[in-house]
């Protein structure tokens, strides 16, 4: 088993470098490595017996997989392959695939460590990969975002590496269990430097232009798995150190109603999907336990509905309402967004019912109208006007492809949490979305508020980290 | 007394990236940044003492630096310098439609 586990790790990143010498071959080693990540993620959940290994000495690389982590690796083997799936009949260069499958094998890499150091590395990666394929298309436009996310993440990460020093002279080793008695300063600065990476609060306003500016495969990928690289090692910590798990809660609460409160304001398709994104990763950090599950949900769907408004005719709601769309569109847009908005026999429904029975009371209320807030931005996507037989734009059948797979793995994932099936748990759920509905068409409709780009600008970003690390310093403290 | 001297260092990188303007001074600030991450990171590994930790380099139970930290940070400097360069080249890149590299100028270019 220990020999299969390295070997899985190795496994992306040999295929991305084979990719750069057989450039001919790229699309078949890509979806080749994702199978295997995806075939090995699965052994894992259904095992459920974790892997502790220790590489070299003392001071090594410490690994640990369990059925948590094996969720988040399979949602990662399924959002690449999807995005694979997509560009297969594009004419994206064997470049693009070889970065996707090396940015797919840091984030195996960083769902795996439980020390600073390796993670560290992983996500170090993981932001070099996603920046050169955010600049792929190299406009002007491209390079900046690329540039901007590079920034706002390395300056995140060297308050990280800070932070990571000041565990290891606490304890002399640098796995996560250090925290406990490390410096409260230590603290502070890691979480800093993962929140910023994770785009989780305040710390994450670069996370909507960086979305929704990114072409929109590499926006599937972003919102879908590569936020999850953050927000994983800060699960980890809370369910290893019990004094952090309710930091991680408030943090939670705070970001799915941050983000949720913009995504109904919102105009633009996919700067909606990216304000909802941040609130969804609220959702994983107020209950740590079951944060796998939700992460697969949630990375299912939302690479899923970034695809489709990529094959819209527009990015704007009002053009959209005006101009019927095609009615198969139509139809798995609407299925994706019942499942995020948690309706019964998709498995948003159990990931939300898993969750919202995981969350603490004074949770409850604040998590319950971001579920309704959810049902209201989706309003937007399910109330469109549709027609037989428009097709503005020819969709190739690499994009059915994928997005079968993505939709197929959701109602699949059912089965993961069936008990979440009783008349309790489905009443409550379409009241929800009952209540989102009617708040779509008696208010949302038609409000025009704007709501203030607020914090979007550079100088903002790196401000707004020293306020972060204000507020977790004193968190610590008290 | 020098523990201060790098978290100094590591102060002015940063408040360098918020306060200038110019997008390359941007970036050699971020260097100047990690600059004083790298020296923190020497400075603990130097707390026990000073000799390297190489077989056959000194006698026994002498002061030796602890090499934990300076081969992880061996890692960073790696990391930190391809970011680097990565990031000096978008500037290269940006500079052919906006020369004079102003941040504003070019945030207002870009927004949606």
């Amino acid at each position: 088993m220990n020999t299969l586990t390295i070997a899985w790790i190795v496994l992306p990143f040999i295929a991305g470098f084979s990719i750069f010498l057989v450039p001919r071959l790229d699309r078949y080693l890509a979806i080749f490595a994702t199978i295997g990540s995806a075939g090995y993620a699965l052994q894992l959940i259904i095992s459920r017996s974790p892997i502790a290994l220790q590489l070299l000495d003392n001071f090594g690389v410490t690994l640990l997989i369990d059925s948590l982590s094996g969720y988040f690796i399979l949602t990662n083997a399924l959002v690449t392959a999807a995005v694979i799936l997509y560009c297969w009949q594009s004419e994206k260069a064997a470049f693009f695939y070889g970065q996707l499958i090396i940015l797919h094998g840091s984030l195996n890499a960083a769902f795996a460590c439980t020390d600073f150091v390796s993670l560290y590395v992983a996500l170090e990666v993981s932001g070099i990969a996603a920046a050169l394929l955010i600049a792929y298309p190299r406009t002007d436009r491209s390079i900046w975002v690329a540039l901007r996310y590079l920034f706002v993440s390395n300056v995140g990460m060297l308050f990280y590496l800070v932070g990571a020093v000041l565990v290891y002279k606490a304890h002399h080793s640098f796995t996560f269990a250090g925290l406990r008695g490390s410096p409260p300063e230590a603290l502070a600065l890691i979480f800093m430097g993962l929140l910023t990476k994770a785009g989780v609060f305040v710390s994450g306003s670069w996370l909507p232009l960086t979305h929704s500016e990114s072409e929109t495969p590499v926006s599937a990928m972003l919102s879908g798995i590569v936020v999850k690289a953050g927000v994983y090692p800060l699960v980890r910590c809370a369910l290893i150190l019990d004094e952090i798990d309710p930091i991680i809660r408030v943090f939670g609460v705070g970001t799915a109603v941050l983000g949720v409160s913009y995504a109904v304001f919102e105009k633009d398709t996919k700067r909606m999907l990216a304000f909802h994104t941040v609130s969804q990763l609220g959702f994983m950090l107020a209950a740590p336990e079951v944060s796998g599950f939700y992460a697969l949900t949630h990375g299912l769907v939302k690479s899923a509905l970034f695809m489709l408004a990529g094959a819209l005719p527009s990015r704007n709601f009002k053009e959209l309402q005006q101009q019927p769309i095609d009615r198969s569109l139509w139809i798995v847009l609407a299925i994706a967004g019942f499942s995020i908005s948690g309706f019964p026999l998709l498995s948003g429904f159990g990931a939300k019912v898993l969750t919202m029975k995981n969350l603490l009371p004074w949770q409850e209320i604040a998590m319950n109208m971001v579920a309704v807030g959810t049902a209201i931005s989706f309003a937007k996507f399910i109330f469109l006007p549709h027609q037989q037989g428009v097709d503005p734009k020819p969709i190739k059948l690499g994009f059915w492809l994928a997005i079968g797979l993505l939709l197929g793995g959701l109602v699949v994932a059912n089965i993961v949490y069936f008990e979440a099936y009783d008349a309790e748990n489905t009443i409550k759920a379409i009241a929800i979305i009952a209540a989102g509905w009617l708040a779509y068409a008696a208010i949302f409709r038609r409000t025009v508020i704007k709501l203030p780009q607020m914090f979007e600008r550079f100088e903002d970003l790196i401000g707004v980290m020293t306020l972060v690390t204000i507020l977790l310093f004193w968190a610590t403290f008290v | 007394m020098l523990e201060a001297f790098t978290l100094a260092t590591i102060l002015c990188g940063f408040f360098a990236i918020i306060f200038k303007q110019n997008l390359v001074m941007k970036i050699f600030a971020m260097d100047v940044m990690s600059t004083g991450v790298i020296a923190y990171y020497v400075l603990i590994a130097a707390h026990g003492g000073l000799i390297t930790p190489i077989i056959g380099n000194a006698k026994q139970n002498a002061a030796y630096a602890d090499p934990v930290p300076q081969s992880v940070i061996l890692t960073a400097i790696v990391i930190g310098f391809s970011i680097q360069a990565l990031m000096l080249v978008g500037a290269m890149k940006l500079a052919q439609d906006h020369p004079t590299l102003d941040t504003r100028e070019i945030e207002k270019g870009n927004a949606p």
